[in-house]
């Protein structure tokens, strides 16, 4: 379980969050939405701790990660899988070598354990036959799912994405959503993406908070958030045709 | 103002970079990589740019000196040590300014851009240390045989252009001007210089790359600085080093 109280962090003058408290459960995907430039990206660097937060507390399992030195949060990320927006891939790296950077530097595994638990990660996401090839001989959809393994290999007890389905076709999209609700199930993952994408939140949506304005205006779940009288969230959930068109046939 | 900024900040990033590695193994694997990424692909280069430099120092010297009260073999003797006091050196060192330098850059801040730095970061790797220190190393262990073969190659290139090319001077007074009035203290000069330029180029090259801000027009940005800064340091270090070092 991962606890945020009252968290906060500003750039030079600008405030980015506001005091943002929220409860995120293990074994269930916990979605942040929110529009462009909300804070929902700056939140979820935060919380892993790419950026240093101005007040509050981020707490893991009743550890309080906000105030640990370097050497305390590294024990912590040794339990984080994380999977960037674009994949983040090293592109010097082949697909295999890529999923086994993890392995390196967290385990004492000899290089056959290693090549196997890469092997198992790969045909978990349904990379098969990929494992010579480099990051830019692979599709969109591809890059995705071996940040996915990636960031599995060393069974992580949190998982962090990072708008999961941009750049992908529905299909795609739809795949990746799947397999991240699989993945909590089955590993019991502390799991948190980061999205816009409503159909990603009427998938998997088993806790949805909205940030706006760099502060938290609704929290609930895919059944709930339908239902919402919030005009801000709601704003953004009907923003496209096709969502005001659910809306209007729901309501007929 | 920004200089000192600049100053302050690639002094962080270097005590960043200098800190104990953690999984030497890891190091030792990228320093072999780099060492092959950095030096041994710039030998092509360095071997065209010291056979034209020899070329040309050894017929310009040939053409000046026309006076019957200077021997010829000087010529020799001033092919050698140009190429052994500035040219291999500083000059190679400029040209890999350039070709090392700009892909430094460009690699680490392509990397910033795509998240591959905050992804080794959350892996709890010192990614400046991670990425930084083998490029370092490799530069240090690789361009001193860089510019070793670049004084031989330049040598050879003098004899070319000054015996087979353009009869300026004939092989025996070529050779005898080489083997004359050897100083060894300015190969020690020469290997000196080039490790502190070896140094510049990948330190000042990995800090341009690393602290590069938003997209591919500024990895470019970044990659032009490089070679910039490199380039300025260079020349104001061999200044310092030549007064220290030869006064």
């Amino acid at each position: 379980m991962i606890e945020l109280q009252q968290v906060s962090k500003s750039f030079g003058e600008y405030q980015v969050l506001k005091g943002i408290s929220a409860v995120f459960e293990r074994g269930k995907t916990n979605l942040i939405i929110g529009q462009s430039g909300s804070g929902k990206t700056v939140l979820l660097k935060s919380i892993i701790g790419l950026h240093e937060i101005d007040g509050g507390s981020i707490i893991y399992d009743g550890k309080v990660f906000s105030r640990m030195n370097f050497k305390e949060k590294k024990e912590i990320r040794k339990e984080i899988g994380m999977v960037f927006q674009g994949g983040a891939l090293f592109d010097s790296s082949t697909v295999e070598e890529n999923v086994i950077y993890p392995l390196d530097m967290f385990t004492r595994m000899t290089l056959a354990e290693k090549i196997d638990r890469a092997n198992f990660c790969l045909k978990r996401v349904n990379i098969e036959n990929a494992n010579k090839l480099y990051p830019s001989e692979l599709s969109g959809g591809m890059k995705k799912r071996v940040a996915i393994a990636r960031a599995i290999s060393i069974e992580p007890q949190y998982l962090f994405f990072d708008e999961p389905n941009s750049g992908l076709d529905p299909k795609n999209a739809i795949l990746i959503d799947k397999l991240i609700k699989e993945i909590t199930e089955e590993f019991n993952t502390t799991t948190i993406i980061n999205t816009h994408d409503m159909n990603s939140v009427m998938e998997i949506g088993d806790k949805v908070i909205f940030i706006f304005e760099g502060r938290k205006w609704w929290e609930g779940d895919r059944n709930s958030i339908l239902q919402s009288e919030n005009p801000e969230l709601n704003s953004f959930i009907y923003a496209t045709s096709l969502m005001q068109k659910i809306r209007s046939f729901v309501n007929n | 103002m920004i200089v000192f900024d600049h100053i302050g900040r690639y002094s962080l990033l270097m005590k960043k970079v200098f800190s104990r590695p953690e999984k030497s193994k890891i190091y030792l694997n990228q320093i072999v990589k780099e060492i092959d990424k950095l030096g041994i692909s710039s030998i092509g280069i360095v071997v065209v740019i010291s056979v034209f430099m020899g070329a040309v120092i050894t017929i310009q010297t040939g053409y000046n000196i026309e006076s019957p009260f200077i021997p010829r073999y000087l010529i020799g003797l001033t092919t050698r040590d140009s190429m052994i006091l500035e040219f291999s050196s500083t000059i190679v060192s400029l040209i890999l300014a350039g070709k090392v330098g700009s892909n430094i850059a460009s690699e680490i801040g392509t990397m910033r851009v795509t998240e591959q730095i905050d992804a080794l970061e959350i892996m709890g790797i010192n990614s400046a240390s991670f990425l930084i220190l083998p490029k370092i190393i490799a530069s240090l262990l690789i361009n001193p045989f860089l510019v070793i073969i670049s004084i031989f190659i330049g040598i050879i290139g003098g004899w070319i252009g000054g015996t087979v090319l353009t009869s300026v001077i004939s092989v025996m007074d070529y050779v005898r001007g080489l083997q004359y009035y050897f100083i060894p203290y300015y190969i020690t000069y020469t290997l000196i210089k080039t490790e502190v330029f070896a140094f510049i180029i990948t330190s000042v090259s990995s800090y341009c790359g690393y602290y590069t801000t938003g997209g591919a027009l500024e990895v470019g940005r970044s990659s032009t600085k490089a070679v910039v800064y490199s380039s300025v340091l260079i020349l104001l270090f061999n200044l310092l080093l030549t007064q220290l070092l030869l006064s």
